[in-house]
């Protein structure tokens, strides 16, 4: 056993971390996500020059070759700016899809512009009714003349207001919540039927509402076998909850950081706070748990780096504690702040409102505490 | 012992319903206009408009257990917004420590909801540790008015408000708890800056307050000078040990549970969901206990005694409480916990459920914070003190 990061990944590592440190700071990150299109394109450029977008895609696609691994090292960096660019949507998610389940001929039209940063995508998978539900999907394809037409709702779809392309996850055959007869189409943005209605989320993302009123797909645009989605949607979850929990670690540890340093600083009753044993132990509290969350990061990434088929228990039980952990580290980080936490001025409730968004996607704690302890 | 109500308890109970039965606002009506003509008619109802204001100062002068009903009622009932600040904060140091003519002059005032007051007590630098504070004070040579200097923190409404009551320093050669003097000025005048503080849930609720050379006379000193900490400090216990809003969170629970509830889940809905369940549950239970904490403190200072040491806990516990119930809003909203702004996205509920949530980050830090509030029932209820074991 081994947890020492490669050389190129201990440098690309140390690249991510200079890039956060000169480019994300605080007001900053406030300008970027207040103007259109919610991220910098000239950062999006960088990352893809960087060599960043191709890292976990196969080599014969155009990418690194690498793994979940890579994704683990810049996420974890990008979580302690709270980076903006739409790495998640793009690459975890719409790549994702594309390199399981895509044919040679959309890998090939699809895989270069992702790695080179001009074609926008992402993954709409979640509707009104599903909750955190995977295999609940209401949204119907059926097979018309050799193509298919979809009709239904898709919610809270990170990344669609720029997006040139959208994977919808859709029912091509079962009933609402089976796990076979989901399907996987890749759909332009533009096309007919598809409209969006964009919102600010909290944490200064952005995400789409979609509607599809008979938007037409042809049979090339399936990705992967039909009726045969769910595996390849359950692996990209998977997969997104291990980049977001990376994110979630980095975040964590801007947090307890900060506070640590804000309390040796801030004085009251002629110590400084740090002085106070009740918040020592307090802070020791979000030490642990950013490092247990940390150990079980590593612990599900590697296991799923072996195999993805042994690692799901592990995978539900990194999302339980990340969400647990995350709230709690976040929650102490305001009160410890005081009044100053609870204000827009200090870039701890700006992290804080990350860890919530994030317990809120692909399945809060509850939600993967019972599927831990049924499987 | 008891549980029931007495006879007398359940007619004031009928009478309080029906009063707000008969005054409630009318669709169409203007809010403002019924909002004063409302507190006008439960003036005349015996000084419901002030209920917790002494008799003597036309208070309804109720039992523990007509507080309590009152509270329970409001709670349900759609009655007009009120502001602490004047009515609950100010009023009662005027009564205590007000000579006859301020008691004239501002206490009507507060009485009618004309004047708008906020609180300048917390500084950049006093915080929790609120003895602490730099805002000076100083006295004209002719004795006649002072100077104020200094900044202000989390002012509450402070943007909206026609004055301020103001802890203010006057001497720092001694101790930090003497050399404060309580102070009253109005706000719109020249000296006096006024900027807002956005808190995590994207609102304008706080501010911070500067002040230049500010003039104020000494007929708006309250009691001596110099023994501002001692006025402050007794209204600030009565801050902490205060009605905890108990009742509003059992209300706020009930629409949880019916939040909940439309949720559909499977064949049933979220309330069937074994671990949200068991959070309400124990929110519910802690709620019970709460409630009754409450009401034993209620009694118990009615009887003439100090609060009990149970009085302490309320508001750790309260505001604890009403935290809980902001979290298992935004857990209940499920992915559209994270949507933000003005569209509403998913169950209606879920819209500013997040934003709430993360406002109420605030409830367990202001008043003193939530570990100020335990070293003060450490020390004044269990007698523990540094080296006590010794």
């Amino acid at each position: 056993m081994n947890f020492e990061l490669s050389e190129e990944q201990k440098m690309i590592q140390q690249s991510v971390e200079r890039f956060v440190q000169e480019n994300y700071d605080l007001s900053n990150r406030i300008k970027i996500s207040s103007e259109d299109p919610g991220y910098s394109k000239e950062y999006w450029s960088s990352m893809a020059e960087l060599g960043w977008l191709g890292l976990a895609f196969d080599e014969e696609d155009g990418g690194f070759g690498g793994n979940q691994i890579d994704t683990l090292v810049l996420m974890e960096q990008f979580g302690k700016g709270l980076v903006l660019e739409p790495f998640l949507a793009n690459i975890v998610l719409g790549g994702g899809a594309i390199k399981r389940g895509g044919s040679a001929a959309l890998k090939e039209s699809i895989i270069p512009s992702l790695i080179d940063g001009s074609l926008q995508l992402t993954l709409a998978y979640a509707e009104e009714q599903s909750r955190f539900d995977l295999e609940d999907i209401a949204t119907a394809a059926r097979e018309d003349d050799g193509n298919f037409v979809l009709n239904g709702k898709k919610s809270m779809v990170l990344n669609a207001e720029s997006a040139d392309k959208i994977i919808v996850v859709a029912r091509t055959n079962g009933s609402q919540v089976d796990k076979e007869g989901i399907s996987l189409f890749l759909v332009n943005a533009d096309s007919d039927g598809l409209e969006k209605e964009n919102f600010p989320t909290v944490d200064g993302l952005r995400a789409s509402e979609i509607s599809l009123n008979d938007v037409k797909v042809s049979p090339e645009n399936l990705i992967g076998e039909k009726d045969k989605g769910f595996e390849i949607l359950q692996a990209v979850a998977n997969d997104a909850i291990l980049a977001l929990a990376a994110e979630a670690v980095g975040a964590m540890e801007v947090l307890y950081k900060d506070t640590v340093e804000y309390t040796q600083q801030r004085e009251q009753f002629d110590h400084p706070l740090s002085d106070f044993q009740v918040l020592q132990h307090r802070m020791v509290d979000m030490f642990m748990e950013y490092e247990q969350c940390k150990s079980l990061l590593f612990r599900a990434t590697m296991e799923t780096v072996q195999d993805p088929q042994l690692s799901q228990r592990t995978v539900h039980a990194l999302k339980h504690l990340i969400g647990k952990s995350g709230i709690f580290v976040g929650e102490n980080a305001v009160q410890l702040h005081g009044g100053m936490g609870v204000t827009e001025e200090l870039r701890v409730g700006h992290f804080f409102k990350r860890l919530l968004v994030i317990d809120s996607q692909f399945g809060n704690a509850d939600f993967h505490l019972d599927k831990f302890t049924s499987l | 012992m008891d549980i029931n109500l007495s006879s007398e308890d359940l007619a004031f109970r009928d009478e309080v319903r029906s009063f707000f039965e008969e005054n409630k606002i009318k669709s169409g009506e203007d809010y403002f206009s019924w909002r004063l003509g409302w507190f006008k008619k439960a003036r005349e109802k015996g000084g419901w408009d002030v209920p917790k204001w002494p008799e003597k100062f036309g208070g309804p002068g109720w039992s523990p257990t007509q507080h309590y009903i009152w509270e329970q009622e409001t709670a349900r009932a759609n009655i007009p917004f009120d502001l602490p600040f004047g009515l609950g904060m100010l009023a009662p140091i005027l009564m205590n420590y007000g000579n006859e003519e301020q008691q004239e002059r501002f206490l009507p005032d507060i009485r009618d909801r004309q004047v708008n007051w906020c609180q300048g007590y917390s500084e950049p630098g006093a915080g929790s540790d609120l003895a602490n504070l730099k805002t000076k004070a100083v006295l004209s040579d002719d004795g006649t008015y002072y100077t104020v200097n200094g900044s202000k923190i989390w002012t509450t409404l402070a943007h909206v408000a026609d004055w301020i009551f103001c802890l203010t320093r006057t001497d720092d050669s001694g101790i930090k708890q003497q050399g404060i003097t309580f102070l009253l000025f109005p706000m719109k005048q020249e000296g006096i800056e006024v900027k807002p503080i956005i808190t995590l849930g994207g609102s304008h609720t706080v501010n911070t307050v500067h002040f230049t050379d500010v003039k104020v006379p000494v007929e708006n000193r309250i009691g001596e000078e110099g023994k501002g900490w001692t006025y402050a400090k007794g209204l600030l216990e009565h801050e902490r040990t205060g009605l905890a809003g108990l009742s509003k969170s059992l209300v706020e629970l009930e629409q949880l549970k019916d939040n909940a509830r439309s949720i559909k889940r499977g064949n049933g809905n979220l309330m069937d969901e074994s671990s949200y369940k068991s959070k309400i549950g124990e929110l519910e239970i802690d709620l019970l206990a709460t409630e009754f904490t409450e009401l034993r403190s209620l009694a118990s200072a009615a009887a003439g005694g100090e609060p009990g040491p149970e009085s302490s806990i309320l508001k750790l516990k309260g505001t604890e409480i009403k935290q809980r119930i902001q979290k298992l809003t935004v857990e209940a909203s499920g992915i559209y916990s994270s949507a933000w702004g003005d569209k509403g996205v998913g169950p209606a509920f879920a819209k500013g459920g997040t934003a709430g949530y993360l406002n109420s980050r605030y409830f367990t830090i202001y008043g003193g914070a939530s570990e100020v509030q335990k070293d003060i029932v450490a020390k004044k209820v269990l007698g523990l003190t540094k080296g006590s074991s010794k």
